[in-house]
């Protein structure tokens, strides 16, 4: 399965890079071309979330689960991948259901933002992918200066686990607070 | 207004990243000695090796840093009328610093072909001493070859094809299978310098891995001075030899003031029967181990010179014959041939399994290798040769019936011969190493991590989608 596993990352990350770069290109310019080659952002984001998810479900196949539960570089790659699919989608879903208020006033630097991120988590994915495939990148070398030892598992303690989850539903709720008293304002 | 609460939501999403990164990784590290479990504060240390020979010995040379020197080890210390064991093999440091540096090599002239490629992992095998869930002393006492033949008390080192399943430390094959291959050649010859055990009669112990671990045929430098029945030592320093001192003083260990020119040691001729009726105080100490004249093919290797710390390093020589005349115990060194050598250091009063080990390496004698042997004339090697760099690392616990198991992402490699250093760095396998220790309990944190970062996500996108959906959708 690794073979194929290749192959098909391929086309994640060929799609959320373009994305990435198209997200840019429009958060920092509303020129026709850059709002006309906006409009494929969409359809970008739905395939790569679509290989995305195959080649995640294809990657899990490589190894014996016992060996990918096992092994901290297999470990933190199904991790990031996991979220990266995450993020990419919740990018498209967001680009999707925001239309063309996803670049109205600061919307257009949480894109970006949120695209950085996702991008530095496909990128990070990728890399782990290539050292578990025998190809180490000095990728790595860079994240380890940042305070993470990539030859460890990535995992936060209970009470950091607990904060996140506190954190996620304090997030849904600003949002259904904000839409609230936007609809409100409105009315 | 919906910005607001956007930005908001931004805030908290990115802080929430920020502290994850902080905090990973914390939490489910920690030493538990009821299970065998201390991790060093350093995972990988250097070593630095040359060799040389003259066609009659081969000399190795071994220089490695550490804090001090530790070469007191394994005392007995007189305490309210007893006679109380302090040095022994503890999981992690000796608290009181009571345990010897060492240095150990194993060497391999091609009969064991695993050796080259995966080092000393494949004498790791099932239930090893101090591993968690080691083997019992009972239960291998009670092994009939093991225990009531070869007299262990423990699984230690042992090759794989002694066991007819590796992941059963008790199937070791028949005994006329075993004789047939350790005069095949199948065991590794293992070098075994110990800083209190041997240092002080310039000796090194000779021994030998193959169904278990043992020493050489013949005697060893050292012997045990417990009597277990009497529960006190068998000899004490004789006064009439040591400047009227019958034994050594708690103080003068605790405070570290017996160096290499002092008496630190129990030698056999300095010794004589313990005499219960002598006026012990409490804070007398006699040496558990007694340093002796060894013998036979146990007495093979020598320390060339003086086996020394100074500025922060141990600089320790070796020297053996090359062809000692006992192929069952040793590794014949041979002109133009090439072997497998891999290293191991004790230091900062670690025992057992708490050491730093070496990947294979390859030993040229006027061949290609890693490490080349320089051919010398002369009395002893002029060591003008560089030194050749060796990465140790701490292996944690991971045993080679896992590696071949479906637990091991690389198993297929192996099955394909694939040696580990074309898959791992020693940084990554000490890493590894100390995960394994903590493999059950890193995997829950993992899995909820994961899950919790995707609720994060799905929370932050939840967010997002209500306050920037267009506003035709909402209406």
């Amino acid at each position: 399965m690794n073979a194929y596993h290749v192959m098909l990352v391929h086309f994640p990350i060929a799609l959320w890079t373009t994305a990435f770069l198209l997200i840019l290109a429009r958060a920092l310019s509303d020129a026709p071309l850059v709002r006309a080659a906006e409009g494929a952002l969409t359809p970008l984001l739905a395939f790569g979330a679509l290989t995305g998810a195959l080649a995640f479900v294809v990657g899990l196949l490589v190894w014996p689960p016992e060996a990918v539960a096992s092994s901290p570089l297999a470990r933190n790659h199904v991790l990031l991948a996991s979220w990266s699919l995450a993020y990419w989608t919740l990018l498209w879903l967001l680009r999707w259901r925001a239309g063309a208020r996803a670049w109205e006033g600061m919307a257009r630097w949480i894109m970006l933002v949120l695209a950085g991120l996702g991008v530095g988590l496909q990128t990070l994915t990728g890399t782990l992918g290539g050292y578990l495939a025998g190809n180490p990148s000095a990728v790595s070398d860079i994240v380890r200066k940042f305070g993470w030892e990539v030859f460890t598992t990535f995992y936060l303690p209970d009470w950091m686990l607990g904060v996140v989850v506190f954190a996620a539903l304090i997030l849904a709720g600003i949002g259904v607070a904000g839409s609230r008293a936007s609809a409100g304002r409105a009315a | 207004m919906r910005h607001k609460f956007a930005l908001a939501a931004t805030v908290v999403f990115l802080a929430v990243l920020g502290l994850s990164w902080m905090f990973h990784g914390t939490g489910v590290v920690r030493n538990d000695l009821a299970r065998n479990i201390y991790i060093p504060g350093e995972l990988i240390m250097p070593l630095q090796v040359k060799a040389a020979f003259d066609g009659r010995n081969i000399y190795f040379r071994y220089r490695w840093p550490a804090r001090e020197p530790h070469i007191y080890h394994d005392m007995l210390k007189y305490e309210g009328g007893k006679w109380v064991r302090i040095g022994r093999s503890v999981p992690g440091p000796q608290p009181q610093g009571i345990y010897e540096d060492r240095v150990t090599m194993l060497v391999d002239d091609g009969a064991v072909p695993e050796f080259e490629k995966y080092g000393g992992y494949i004498t790791i095998g099932d239930r090893m001493r101090f591993f968690t869930g080691e083997a019992k002393a009972k239960e291998v006492q009670a092994h009939p070859y093991l225990g009531a033949k070869r007299k262990q008390a423990e699984v230690g080192k042992h090759l794989p094809e002694t066991r007819s399943d590796i992941g059963r430390w008790q199937s070791v094959i028949a005994e006329d299978k075993l004789a047939a291959q350790r005069k095949a050649g199948y065991f590794l010859d293992l070098w075994h310098w110990r800083a209190h055990r041997s240092n002080p009669l310039d000796a090194s112990d000779d021994q030998v891995i193959a169904e278990a671990r043992y020493g050489d045929a013949g005697k060893g430098p050292f012997a045990n001075n417990w009597d277990a029945k009497a529960e006190r030592p068998q000899l004490m320093f004789d006064p009439d030899k040591n400047g009227g001192r019958a034994a050594l003083r708690w103080e003068d260990l605790a405070e570290r003031k017996l160096g290499f020119d002092d008496v630190y040691y129990l030698r056999e001729d300095q010794a004589k029967p313990f005499d219960p009726n002598h006026a012990w105080k409490d804070g007398d100490v006699i040496p558990q181990r007694l340093l002796r004249a060894g013998d036979g093919s146990h007495a093979d290797i020598k320390v060339h010179g003086k086996g020394r710390w100074q500025d922060g390093y141990w600089d320790v020589t070796l020297v053996r014959a090359m062809d000692t005349g006992n192929p069952l115990d040793d590794k014949m060194f041979l002109d133009r041939r090439v072997y497998t050598v891999a290293f191991a250091v004790h230091r900062d009063a670690y025992g057992s399994r708490w050491h730093y080990v070496s990947l294979p390496v390859r030993l040229g004698l006027n061949r290609e290798g890693d490490l080349k042997a320089a051919e010398f004339s002369g009395d002893a090697p002029k060591w003008e040769q560089p030194w050749h760099e060796v990465k140790l690392f701490y292996p944690g616990q991971v045993s080679w019936p896992m590696l071949r198991s479906r637990m091991h992402a690389g198993a297929s490699k192996i099955r394909q011969g694939v040696p580990v250093k074309f898959r791992h760095s020693e940084a990554q396998l000490a890493h590894y190493g100390v995960e394994m220790e903590f493999n059950d309990a890193i995997i829950r944190q993992w899995l909820l991590t994961l899950a919790a970062g995707v609720l994060l996500i799905v929370g932050f996108g939840v967010a997002v989608i209500l306050l920037l959906r267009d506003k035709r959708s909402s209406t």
